[in-house]
């Protein structure tokens, strides 16, 4: 999978050391912390993580949609070199749809039920666009038939129930894309979905965002939706990145012992039927506060005194084959890559 | 006619024969009118060994969960078909009898928290099945059956609520094996649990099964969980069984259309085998199982789909190989190369 | 708060050493909870305050009730206000305004009390038949509290003192009477909910048998929507019996202490003494909000999801 991507272009995105905690009756909560990473026009990047890891609160901050008396947002968000947290709601309001869209993980619930899909769609047309509703209708009907969904304007009138779950999240999509955004954040997008029907819903990801050279930021917890997507990965553990690599680096000789015992434990469809899975012991439960410690090091083989004391901080990594790709590393005692199968 | 015979002469363990499992759908509210059915399980026989695994795959509309109901008599009506377990047909078993009979074929849920009554402590949960049948409490069975399923005795004297979604998965497996069945069938076992979690209660249930000899009936719609843990693996789809084979026979030669597709569509973490494995994208949805596509329920979604027989004939679920069955009428021709796939139509909502 | 991390990691299978600690039911999650609650808490002082009134309103009361031995201070147009020994004044039939609404007090529990206990008993008995049984025992059930559902309460309470007579017991009868399909409908409802759920799935998969599983597993998953609107239940009463006595309905004896009833004598004084109307208005107005407040807390406090 060889795609143009600019080698020293501009970043269009740039999250830097971005913390996001939450008030609540029972005191703060820091979801994300010291948070950073960039995206590059036409690149392919991957948040990865389990629950707690703050993979979607990072995607929610970046598109403005926390709600702001609950919750705190620290540190810098640049989009095309324009600080984000900068601007007031209006402007930030007016940047969603148009430059920048997320796709929901659970398309029956992120369809208005009692509106047809025709005027969702429209809507953000309309908004953004400034098309009149017969032009966007024309322009809807297009949307569907370029999302794959055959006689897109004669389904312009239907109801998200009337649609299979595969369609309603093709719908998302085109909802998405109506405003030709450069940055398309999907957040779980296939994990409602049968296997089947998230192939063809990844194909058509694969396809829409090359065609266009939007950029990609794909939020999971599947590391083999990752594997044949993204182009960098940034691995997530309890609101702190951990590790981040370009993809072949990552799942060849991942150096994180999270990572790597993520990779060890999963069962792939192609490893013989009595290989055994390792799994990591514990759960995302038992994280320690990464205040004075390391949140993974309760259930880390490669657990060393420190860890339990003291904070790693997210370091470059030497091992970068590319120049302009990150690498970074939270861990005092990493695997060894020699080691690593 | 089922693929698991080999060698192995002793009487299968379970033995399901042309079942089907049919729910009425009613229109009408002073009188309710059957209208038609979803034909959830449409016909499925299957054997299972003694101590072996069986995996049950597919996708929504599969009829998989439903199967593994039906089979345990779990709120399901039957509506055709036998069940023979340990050589007694249990499909008509009712009230009393049917109730002992539980105590020998249990499930584990795939939702921990909703499976378990949250204002039972751990300790209830456990023992009340045991009271129901009568089984010997002492002050050890519920510390012995924490122990077995890795958790700490301390826990007895705690709710559900109290533990972590892998812990609570424990608890089900606890207390489904605390009456010493014989079968276990898991529905969707770690598909609610953390990727960190899953491989813990997957070793865990093969370690059981080694432990105390249980047979697995496995339900899963993650191809790669159940290719894992399963000796031979059925892959269902709308109510009915398209393949059967040795798990990885399976994997090396899938010889059913949607076996290769689901196979295909499973995501590898191996960017090498992303790039360059073979595509196999279906057209459309999956169909409804109330209204199910005549002949060959794949013929709408099939890339080689023939002009003859697949639209008008089901195909029966015959042997191929040894140990392996397909249902598909041209699935020899496809085998050797002499059908080409036609190019997946991208558009989707003809059917 | 989970079970404590492995202090080793270990595999699938090892134990972890964690203190032998009882766990905390959801009851007990309930009541932690309730009390930290600024609404439970202060639900509950006005529930208590009215509770402890309405008993020792004897020892609490200056005068004796119903007596109107100062009815002659009272005159067509003005009612004596405020006096040092009568801290809130009198009433237009010349008893003691604070010795009125303290016996008021008695009346609005005992009527409210009983006919919520009324409701809930005959209710959740028919919710519980209708929930447990289903089929046909559902039907029947259901079909019954449809029918006392279509009957607006007021329409019922008269036609149920009209059978019985007037009397404080008819107006019992009668809110109790209209509080049973509430109730009926609340815990069936709550009951097929639960029984939809798998671990209902799960104790039949057991073997365990099915009367168990309705009272052991269905039945208490299904009793807190319905305790909350006893709670409730018990605020709505409080006003209703005003309600009705406002009417006329229940004790005859105009001057008997009843919150409603003094409102209906206040309202011919309202625009000379609106206090008249006041005092009584604002009684019944806090109690109700009391058990409100505390019934909200309860709900909240009780809902499985709130987790610590």
């Amino acid at each position: 999978m060889t795609r143009p991507v600019g080698v020293r272009s501009e970043p269009l995105l740039e999250v830097e050391d971005l913390a996001v905690v939450f008030h609540g009756s029972r005191g703060d909560v820091e979801a994300v912390s010291e948070v950073s990473f960039s995206v590059r026009p036409g690149e392919h990047v991957a948040l990865v993580g389990e629950s707690g890891s703050g993979k979607s609160v990072t995607a929610l901050a970046v598109m403005g949609l926390l709600p702001p008396r609950s919750t705190t947002v620290r540190g810098s968000i640049r989009y095309d070199g324009d600080e984000l947290l900068d601007l007031d709601a209006r402007s930030r309001r007016d940047l969603r749809g148009a430059e920048m869209a997320m796709i929901f993980q659970d398309p029956m619930t992120s369809l208005n039920p009692v509106v047809p899909i025709g005027v969702q769609i429209g809507e953000v047309l309309q908004r953004h666009k400034g098309l009149r509703k017969t032009e966007a209708r024309e322009v809807s009907g297009d949307l569907l038939g370029r999302v794959g969904i055959s006689d897109g304007k004669r389904r312009l009138k239907e109801y998200p129930h009337q649609l299979s779950g595969g369609m309603r999240q093709r719908v998302l999509i085109a909802i998405a894309l109506a405003c030709e955004p450069r940055l398309l954040i999907a957040d779980e997008p296939t994990t409602a979905l049968d296997v089947t029907i998230q192939a063809q819903i990844l194909e058509l990801l694969r396809e829409l965002v090359s065609g266009t050279g939007t950029a990609l930021v794909m939020i999971t917890h599947d590391l083999g939706v990752v594997a044949g997507l993204c182009d960098e990965v940034h691995v997530m553990y309890s609101g702190r990145v951990v590790e981040s690599a370009p993809r072949r680096s990552l799942f060849g000789e991942p150096r994180h012992p999270y990572t790597g015992g993520l990779l060890g434990s999963i069962p792939r469809l192609d490893s013989a039927r009595g290989e055994p899975l390792t799994p990591i012991p514990g759960s995302p439960n038992d994280a320690l506060p990464w205040t004075h410690s390391c949140a993974f090091a309760p259930r880390c083989g490669n657990r060393v005194d420190k860890c339990t004391v003291q904070t790693p901080a997210l370091r470059g990594s030497e091992h970068a084959s590319r120049p302009g790709d990150e690498q970074a590393l939270r861990c005092f005692n990493p695997l060894d890559t020699r080691e690593a199968s | 006619m089922s693929a698991a015979t080999d060698g192995d002469d002793a009487d299968p363990l379970l033995k399901v024969r042309g079942l089907k499992v049919h729910f009425p759908i009613t229109q009408g509210i002073l009188l309710q009118r059957t209208v038609g059915h979803v034909q959830a399980v449409d016909g499925v026989d299957l054997d299972v060994r003694r101590g072996q695994t069986l995996g049950l795959v597919g996708e929504s509309g599969s009829g998989k969960s439903t199967l593994g109901r039906g089979i345990l008599r779990l709120g399901v009506p039957l509506t055709a078909g036998t069940v023979e377990y340990d050589g007694v047909d249990i499909a008509g078993l009712k009230g009393e009898r049917l109730r002992k009979q539980r105590s020998s074929m249990q499930m584990v849920f795939q939702d921990p928290m909703a499976s378990l009554n949250p204002r039972q402590s751990v300790e209830t949960l456990i023992t009340e099945p045991l009271r129901a049948h009568g089984k010997p409490v002492n002050s050890d069975t519920v510390g012995r059956l924490l122990e077995l399923v890795g958790l700490p005795r301390g826990a007895a004297l705690r709710y559900p609520h109290e533990f972590s979604g892998g812990q609570r998965q424990r608890l089900g497996i606890a207390r489904a094996v605390a009456l010493e069945p014989a079968l276990v069938i898991a529905d969707e076992p770690v598909s609610a649990l953390d990727v960190s979690v899953q491989a813990q209660v997957l070793n865990l249930l093969e370690e059981l099964q080694e432990r105390l000899g249980l047979t697995y009936v496995v339900i899963a719609h993650d191809l790669a969980v159940v290719r894992h843990v399963s000796d031979v693996v059925a892959v269902m789809y709308l109510g009915g069984i398209v393949e059967e084979a040795d798990s990885d026979d399976l994997y090396q030669s899938p010889l059913h259309p949607y076996t290769r597709a689901l196979m295909s569509a499973v995501p590898v973490p191996d960017p090498e085998v992303e790039d360059h494995r073979e595509r196999i994208l279906l057209r459309g949805d999956i169909p409804s199982s109330a209204d199910p596509p005549a002949g060959c329920r794949f013929h709408t979604r099939c890339p080689y789909r023939q002009p003859t027989r697949c639209d008008d004939e089901r195909p029966e679920l015959r042997v191929l190989r040894p140990g392996h069955s397909a249902a598909c009428h041209y699935a020899e021709q496809i085998a050797r190369g002499d059908i080409e796939p036609a190019d997946a139509a991208q558009m989707v909502g003809t059917s | 708060m989970s079970i404590a991390a492995p202090t080793e990691p270990s595999g699938a299978g090892q134990p972890t050493p964690v203190a032998d600690v009882a766990g905390e039911s959801l009851l007990r999650g309930a009541w932690r909870r309730l009390r930290r609650s600024p609404l439970a808490i202060a639900g509950a002082a006005i529930v208590l305050v009215f509770v402890v009134v309405a008993l020792a309103a004897p020892l609490l009361a200056p005068y004796e009730p119903a007596s109107t031995q100062w009815a002659g201070l009272v005159t067509p147009q003005s009612v004596p206000g405020p006096a040092p020994d009568h801290l809130l004044g009198l009433d237009s039939f010349g008893s003691d305004m604070l010795t009125q609404l303290i016996y008021g007090a008695r009346q609005s529990l005992i009527v409210g009390v009983v006919s919520t206990v009324l409701g809930l008993s005959v209710g959740a008995t028919l919710g519980l038949a209708a929930g447990g049984f289903g089929g046909k025992v559902d039907t029947i059930v259901m079909r019954l509290v449809d029918v006392l559902l279509s009957i607006p309460s007021l329409l019922l309470a008269v036609s149920v003192a009209a059978v019985i007579g007037q009397s404080q017991l008819s107006v019992m009868i009668a809110i109790g009477v209209a509080q049973v399909p509430v109730f009926a409908r609340l815990l069936r409802g709550s009951m097929m909910l639960q029984s939809k759920s798998d671990y209902v799935l799960a104790a039949d998969a057991l073997g365990i048998r099915r009367r168990r599983i309705v009272m052991g597993h269905v039945l208490p998953n299904s009793m807190g929507p319905t305790i909350v609107q006893a709670t409730l239940a018990l605020a709505t009463a409080i006003i209703e019996v005003a309600a009705l006595s406002f009417l006329g309905l229940g004790d005859g004896d105009p001057a008997v202490a009843e919150w409603g009833r003094m409102l209906v004598a206040a309202q011919e004084r309202f625009g000379n003494d609106p206090r008249l109307a006041v005092y009584p208005g604002v009684c019944i107005a806090i109690t109700a909000l009391g058990f409100t407040l505390f019934g909200e807390a309860l709900r909240e406090a009780l809902d499985p999801r709130q987790r610590r």
